[in-house]
């Protein structure tokens, strides 16, 4: 795909998981929504209203949600368990994984609002910990959508997976560039862009950032890593063997986010690689208007980016 | 209504066997949750033996995952585990656990972490409404602020094929419950929150069984049992000392006056 496809039509993720959700639920009546006292805001309204006796809610109750989502899932059912990232998965950590995970349990955490993106929130809503938390858990596998669209291909996808699941949503419209004729596969990258000199790599829509024209003047090769865990580590390590260059960029702490997993498996291949990883550098969030002034601030704007993109380039 | 209470109850030779059972297993371990075993040993049996529930059909979630030690003598005694597994109990590579775990025929739950069985049990009741899910917590688990937010969630989903047993003996890894953290009376706690509440001896079999199918026949209230146990019940010069919840290598010599006391009872 050329970077110039790219529709500039804004959409919500959340309003496309919904709407997909519902449409899921049409068809396949063992899915249950598990929700924690936040159904106006992850646009479940229709679901509840449709699905009486499937939308299940908890209140602002984690870890008990967690264990009854658990439960449900137990006697059979594919369960969502919805609420913002900040405190689904972060108040109810230990019952993922015992509940859910130990117990091998299918349940789809959705966890909204991730990132600096959830903007005038602030920083006890802008949860920055999420990957980290859930890519340590055994069994369970972790994404995030570029966009709507991605979400609309991803959903489907996860529902008919029978292991427990951690999804990674995001507040605000976001421009459409996932590909229209692309499906998603669990474990598979999606290779935006072709190029050369440098590997790109993140997830969510702060990767949209990279279809601006600024970045032309870059033979980059962007990938869109949104199947987190698994990793697609043969896409991964091919195209930084190829570059010897590699920048990812997370709206996420450093510590435990993308940019571990990939270095981490660039060292233990063996494979010589320039390595920068743009992410919240061991700080709290805080509240902006707009996203972007946070980005500025965090390190994670264009700008930033095309400043390391000039240092993997340098010679020194 | 007349309850025989001295006379004896034709699960009692049962109950002391399986105690010995108990004590032989985590003996051979060095390792286990002794007291609260022998406190809900009693529960198990009389929830396992009554034809008040069919586990084929109906479910069993073990919230206090240590106590596993009394659910496995008792799946034992149901053969659906061997009996000679039982000396494998914590050791590597065993089914059974030191905390109860998928692997271990016949467990609808694997728990460890204290406080999360009841949601866990509350989502197996709303999906499984045709069956009785009938879950076992602790008093020392109370503490968890877990428990309260499902007593709250089963009373809104007007659970009545919800049981959840509490074996209140008093005791914790640190100390007295009272001691470590007061909860105060949990029966009146349960009866605000909009549950059907029956206090009980833990120990008396009759009781028991009368309690279980009172709250087998609940139609829209989630149903507790309070079942007031003994710490470490059978065996004296551990009762109601909290050094007992859990142990490590027995001295020969305590180890065979157990053993001693709990076969003189037989």
């Amino acid at each position: 795909m050329k970077i110039e496809d790219c529709r500039l039509k804004i959409s919500s993720i959340r309003q496309a998981f919904s709407e997909t959700l519902f449409d899921l639920a049409v068809k396949n009546p063992n899915i249950y929504v598990v929700d924690i006292g936040l159904r106006p805001s992850l646009y479940l309204d229709k679901f509840a209203a449709r699905f009486k006796s499937r939308f299940i809610e908890c209140g602002v109750a984690e870890s008990n949600a967690a264990g009854v989502a658990a439960g449900l899932s137990a006697s059979g059912k594919t369960v969502f368990l919805t609420s913002f990232a900040c405190f689904s998965p972060a108040l109810n950590w230990a019952v993922i994984k015992q509940s859910i995970c130990y117990n091998q349990q299918n349940v789809k955490i959705v966890g909204s609002h991730a990132g600096l993106m959830s903007g005038d929130l602030g920083a006890t809503h802008q949860m920055l910990e999420d990957i980290a938390l859930m890519r340590c858990l055994p069994s369970l596998e972790v994404f995030a959508p570029i966009d709507a669209l991605e979400m609309k291909k991803m959903l489907p996808v996860l529902a008919s997976s029978p292991r427990p699941a951690y999804l990674r949503l995001f507040r605000p419209p976001t421009i459409e560039v996932y590909p229209l004729k692309l499906s998603f596969t669990i474990g598979k990258s999606h290779l935006i862009r072709s190029g050369s000199d440098i590997t790109v790599l993140g997830y969510g829509p702060i990767l949209t950032q990279l279809f601006s024209d600024d970045f032309k003047k870059f033979s980059l090769e962007i990938i869109n890593c949104s199947s987190i865990k698994p990793l697609d580590s043969e896409t991964i390590l091919k195209s930084v063997k190829k570059t010897g260059r590699c920048l990812v960029i997370e709206d996420h702490q450093k510590n435990g986010g993308l940019g571990d997993a990939v270095s981490n498996l660039i060292v233990i291949s063996g494979i010589k690689c320039k390595f920068i990883h743009l992410a919240v550098d061991d700080s709290f969030g805080q509240s902006a208007k707009s996203y972007f002034d946070l980005y500025h601030h965090y390190g994670l704007s264009p700008l930033a980016i095309i400043e390391s993109l000039k240092k993997l380039l340098s010679k020194t | 209504m007349f309850l025989p209470k001295s006379s004896a109850h034709p699960l009692s030779s049962l109950s002391r066997s399986l105690r010995l059972d108990i004590l032989e297993m985590i003996n051979h371990a060095e390792f286990g949750h002794i007291g609260g075993s022998l406190s809900s040993i009693d529960i198990l049996i009389a929830l396992y033996n009554s034809d008040l529930f069919n586990f084929n059909k109906d479910h069993f979630i073990l919230s206090a995952g240590h106590l596993c030690p009394a659910l496995y003598v008792v799946l034992a005694q149901k053969n659906i585990i061997p009996r000679q597994e039982l000396l494998t109990y914590g050791l590597f590579a065993s089914r059974l656990q030191g905390h109860s775990n998928l692997d271990t025929p016949g467990l609808e739950y694997a728990s460890g972490a204290l406080g999360q069985g009841l949601s866990f049990a509350s989502g197996l009741a709303l999906g499984d409404k045709s069956h009785h899910t009938i879950c076992l917590t602790t008093d020392g688990e109370h503490n968890e602020g877990q428990i309260w937010e499902a007593i709250a969630f089963a009373s809104k989903y007007h659970q009545g094929n919800l049981i959840n047993i509490i074996d209140v003996n008093g005791y914790q890894l640190g100390g007295s419950t009272a001691d470590i953290m007061p909860m105060g009376e949990l029966a009146s706690k349960y009866l605000h929150f909009g549950w059907t509440v029956t206090t009980v001896n833990g120990h008396n079999f009759y009781e028991l069984e009368k309690a279980l199918k009172t709250a087998k026949s609940s139609s829209i209230y989630p149903a507790c049992i309070i079942a007031k146990t003994t710490f470490a019940k059978g065996i004296s010069f551990m009762e109601n000392k909290f050094e007992y919840h859990d142990i490590k290598k027995l001295p020969e010599e305590i180890y065979l006056n157990a053993k001693k006391e709990l076969e003189a009872k037989k």
